[in-house]
């Protein structure tokens, strides 16, 4: 039985009820916080995330939580960000209005080409070989998103297309992204959280 | 590939499942947590839980509802539908465990809060319902408060062109509860074809749903009153749509037979 504490950044975007359901079942303890002393008590952040890009990066000013994530990352602690929590961990957002991001994976958020949105289900193919991912090569997971990150290929480690290609896993050493949501793919997503959680915490 | 989508549909009233036919008859079912439990085990692709008396009686949404809801660890996507009033309403729903919202009373009231809701939340969060009917030769547009129909308005029209909204959930509210009976007229003829469509209404086989999901336009097929007295509805429907562009169906298990290390 594991026994890692997992510490979801509550920035206040969007709901965390079913991430927290999903990693308790998964054996996980969750800590909900913006307090840096309480999320610094755990093994891996989850930085979620439903909304706007520009609203979420001024939510996290407010909290002081970016020079956290920042310095987070720099000593190499586990970060895995969600759908908006994945795009809030590139360099900046076309999203409304150009707006830096967390900086932690270089690249840009921008306007689906194909599409004003994507919603559904979809499967994710691995370009890169992760072993953390290797399981849900080929997946179907849930996407709800209308942007999506446009960064170097060295750090877009799982695609799916809709028509064309996007980056739906990326990674820079311990930061990972996803854009779709894991918590809401039903036993794909269990699968994927497990193997990301476990195997980034004993990096 | 996306994939097409099956949605299982919870219709509520006065805190019960029911059955509901032709928006005028009631059967009730049980409890919504026991049924929305089921579709979630049973690999749904979402679920919508609709409310049909919340706008009727002006109650605002079921906050305390999508609370137990958030309390069952849903792992599908959750779609609330049921007396939205404002952007605030919306915006709490989402926070309060929905993924995704419907409006219909809304576009009859307050396309200013339509596009409000989809400013702050995002269009793909968006879903917009209308009951539809055809009805001498052309199709009609109910406000199911008053049970009056009318023609769909070049202002909706223009809304859903403008892309305010992700997704149009059209009910053959006349034939709702009745199977096999979804009259794909109200699709041909209605008049945005480049928008996605999740149909609903006397959709009881998989004929019928193939023959809908082969349109490029229809991105879901959502199902209520057929899901009720069966045991792995949806695994059964989608065995019986292969083929089709749809996940496959999916029966789990929580328990694991390797012990964790």
């Amino acid at each position: 039985m594991s026994y890692m504490t997992v510490g979801i950044v509550d920035y206040g975007m969007g709901n965390h009820a079913s991430v927290i359901h999903s990693l308790r079942d998964l054996g996980f303890r969750v800590r909900v916080s913006d307090e840096t002393g309480v999320l610094d008590c755990t093994d891996v952040l989850i930085l979620p995330g439903v909304g706007a890009f520009p609203s979420a990066m001024q939510a996290l000013h407010q909290r002081g939580l970016v020079g956290y994530l920042q310095e987070q990352a720099r000593e190499q602690r586990p970060i895995l960000g969600i759908c908006l929590g994945m795009q809030l961990l590139a360099s900046a957002s076309h999203e409304i209005h150009y707006t830096a991001g967390l900086d932690l994976i270089p690249g840009e958020v921008v306007a689906l080409t194909d599409s004003k949105w994507h919603i559904g289900w979809n499967t994710v193919e691995c370009v890169e070989q992760d072993l953390l991912l290797q399981a849900s090569d080929g997946q179907t997971f849930y996407f709800n998103h209308s942007f999506c990150y446009q960064g170097p290929t060295e750090y877009q480690v799982c695609v799916s297309r809709y028509p064309g290609p996007f980056a739906s896993v990326i990674r820079r050493g311990s930061v990972v992204g996803v854009q779709f949501h894991p918590e809401k793919s039903q036993d794909a997503g269990r699968v994927l959280l497990k193997n990301l959680i476990t195997g980034l915490a004993h990096a | 590939m996306l994939k097409k989508r099956l949605v299982g549909v919870v219709t509520i009233k006065n805190g019960w499942a029911v059955q509901s036919f032709g928006y005028r008859r009631y059967l009730p079912l049980g409890k919504p947590e026991c049924l929305v439990e089921n579709l979630d085990r049973w690999g749904a692709d979402e679920i919508l839980v609709q409310l049909i008396d919340r706008s009727v009686s002006d109650l605002g949404p079921d906050f305390e509802l999508l609370e137990r809801l958030g309390g069952l660890g849903l792992e599908t996507p959750l779609i609330y539908a049921g007396g939205i009033r404002s952007v605030s309403d919306g915006v709490k729903l989402i926070q309060s465990g929905a993924d995704r919202l419907v409006v219909d009373a809304l576009l009859h009231d307050d396309l200013s809060s339509v596009r409000g809701l989809s400013e702050r939340l995002g269009a793909q969060a968006l879903i917009a319902s209308m009951p539809l009917s055809w009805q001498g030769g052309c199709v009609e547009w109910l406000d199911y408060r008053g049970q009056t129909s009318t023609p769909i308005t070049d202002e909706i029209l223009d809304l859903i062109h403008s892309r305010v909204i992700s997704e149009v959930l059209i009910t053959d509210w006349m034939h709702e509860g009745k199977p096999r009976s979804f009259n794909q007229k109200i699709v041909e003829i209605f008049s945005l074809q480049d928008v996605p469509l999740i149909t609903f209404g006397g959709l009881s086989t998989s004929e019928q749903m193939a023959m809908l999901l082969q349109q490029s336009n229809i991105s879901a097929i959502a199902v209520g009153n057929f899901l009720s007295y069966k045991e792995h509805a949806i695994q059964r429907f989608k065995e019986q749509l292969a083929g089709m562009p749809l996940r496959l169906s999916n029966y789990e298990s929580r328990y694991s037979l390797f012990a964790d290390v």
